[in-house]
């Protein structure tokens, strides 16, 4: 059997794919990758890549592989060595049996992604491997990646051509949203201040949502009660009753009471996933039209 | 009962009725989910009835928000209430909760005829979907409403029966909630090895007895 070893994750290191849609009935949410793009650029460089990969937080990953495989990282900017020798960001590379891959934490970005010109053997639940970090299932185990854990790689996928690896453009100004299902319950002052004043991404954030600190006080009086619960979209920005906005993510919560005011749009998602706490966010409201005529 | 439609991001449309929840409402939601879904309009992905609306998840690259919310109104204004009869479930709950008898006060009810109300005829099902087969059922007369806890428990486990503002819930997963506990029940309505993995939906009737 062809395995790789994990020998140090970062908290929240789970398998990903493109995630299960369509169970929203069954109080499912979709997950796959926080950062779709650098995921899919992760298995373009390979050319063949097994639908599954590892999404890793901050802290980085580190393996041994125990038999030779091609691997290729994307997503953010992470230090990368193999066999103790630094390498590039993003990087493709063939490892011999028993190479020792480290990624340490970079410069840019809250998630990183390693795929293998090989599948990850795990089981489909729901028809996907992807780890759902609210409902406990898919993925390793139903949870994240630990230091022991052996992950089964299968055989070796017919190669197609790859990409080289370039780093993807940074993308930055503000994040577009639409206005929510929820914005004509707050005052026009208040989502006028929404699209102008700053926010700042918390440290409290994992794969359900992003916790936004509010320095100016945009929501401090904007309390609203008893909504009906109603559906949850990955991007929506629900306001707590303490006026903390939260940007909902892939493990979302199905339904949600708390009013939304603006949803992030699909294109936008996967930079927003990347900032980091500490760094400021602006909304800038787009039309639905104009949002889907974007390259997600 | 004519909705409102609004976009749910750029890959969403949703359906509300109105601003409460009521009766009315919420037939009207599960009666036109069944309508969109048997409309199978090309390149809708998905179709969610909740409490007062629904959502439609389409493929934007081939559906525009304009066309499918012309299609959904034309669905709406038909008036079409009707729903299939939906399936009825027995579910025999041990009534061990812990919030039992604070219920039961709440109400002005001793707990004996406070079961026998909450049990006399079967419950709707309002909704699916708040987390792995979770459902609510519903709607209990104005005497049977209790408002949510102050206090939200940080777990209660699968099989938990719970109970405020005018609705029964069973859990099928460990859940935080605020909701009060009337007991515990073996029925479970979520396994992701099955197909599909949770079978209530909603519109069906749920009987709720005593456990012998």
């Amino acid at each position: 059997m062809t395995a790789i070893r994990i020998t140090r994750a970062g908290p929240l290191a789970t398998l990903q794919d493109a995630g299960r849609p369509g169970l929203l009935r069954h109080g499912i949410s979709a997950s796959g990758p926080m950062d779709r793009a650098a995921f899919e650029r992760a298995g373009g460089w390979l050319g063949a890549a097994g639908t599954t990969g590892i999404e890793f937080t901050t802290a980085g990953i580190g393996f041994v592989a125990d038999a030779s495989v091609s691997m290729a990282v994307d997503g953010g900017a992470f230090e990368l060595s193999i066999d103790g020798e630094a390498k590039s960001w993003p990087s493709r590379a063939l490892l011999k049996a028993g190479a020792v891959v480290d990624i340490r934490p970079g410069s840019l970005g809250n998630y990183g992604y390693l795929r293998f010109d090989r599948q990850i053997e795990v089981p489909l639940v729901m028809g996907s491997r992807a780890t759902s970090s609210i409902a406990g299932i898919g993925g390793f185990e139903g949870r994240a990646l630990k230091a022991g854990d052996v992950l089964a790689l299968g055989a070796t996928l017919p190669r197609g051509r790859g990409q080289h690896p370039t780093q993807a453009a940074l993308a930055d100004g503000p994040i577009r949203v639409i206005w929510g299902i929820h914005a004509d319950r707050f005052s026009n002052a208040i989502r006028q201040r929404f699209v102008t004043d700053e926010f700042v991404v918390s440290p409290q954030l994992d794969r359900m949502g992003v916790r936004l600190a509010d320095p100016l006080q945009v929501f401090a009086d904007a309390a609203i009660l008893s909504l009906v619960s109603d559906a949850v979209a990955p991007g929506d920005i629900q306001i707590l009753g303490d006026g903390t906005p939260i940007v909902l993510m892939r493990d979302h919560q199905p339904t949600g009471g708390y009013p939304r005011i603006a949803t992030v749009i699909s294109a936008d998602i996967d930079r927003f996933a990347q900032v980091r706490p500490g760094a400021p966010v602006r909304f800038e409201p787009v039309t639905v039209a104009h949002a889907q005529g974007l390259k997600p | 009962m004519l909705p409102l439609i609004l976009p749910l991001g750029d890959r969403g449309l949703l359906v509300r009725f109105g601003e409460a929840l009521s009766d009315e409402a919420n037939r009207a939601a599960i009666a036109l989910a069944g309508h969109i879904e048997a409309a199978a309009i090309p390149d809708v992905l998905e179709v969610v009835p909740n409490l007062i609306s629904v959502l439609v998840r389409y493929e934007p690259a081939r559906l525009t928000f304009e066309r499918l919310a012309g299609e959904i109104r034309l669905l709406a204004s038909a008036g079409d209430d009707r729903q299939s009869a939906g399936a009825e479930h027995r579910v025999a709950v041990r009534f061990d909760g812990e919030d039992l008898e604070s219920v039961a006060g709440l109400l002005g009810l001793s707990v004996g005829d406070f079961l026998r109300a909450h049990n006399v005829a079967p419950l709707r099902v309002l909704a699916t979907g708040f987390a792995p087969g979770f459902i609510y059922c519903g709607l209990h007369p104005e005497t049977l409403v209790v408002p949510r806890r102050n206090v939200v428990r940080r777990q209660v486990p699968a099989g938990t029966v719970l109970f405020a503002a005018g609705q029964t819930a069973i859990t099928s997963t460990a859940i935080p909630t605020g909701w009060h506990v009337l007991g515990h029940t073996g029925f479970r309505n979520f396994d992701p090895a099955a197909e599909p993995p949770t079978r209530v939906r909603a519109g069906d009737r749920v009987a709720f007895e005593a456990a012998p």
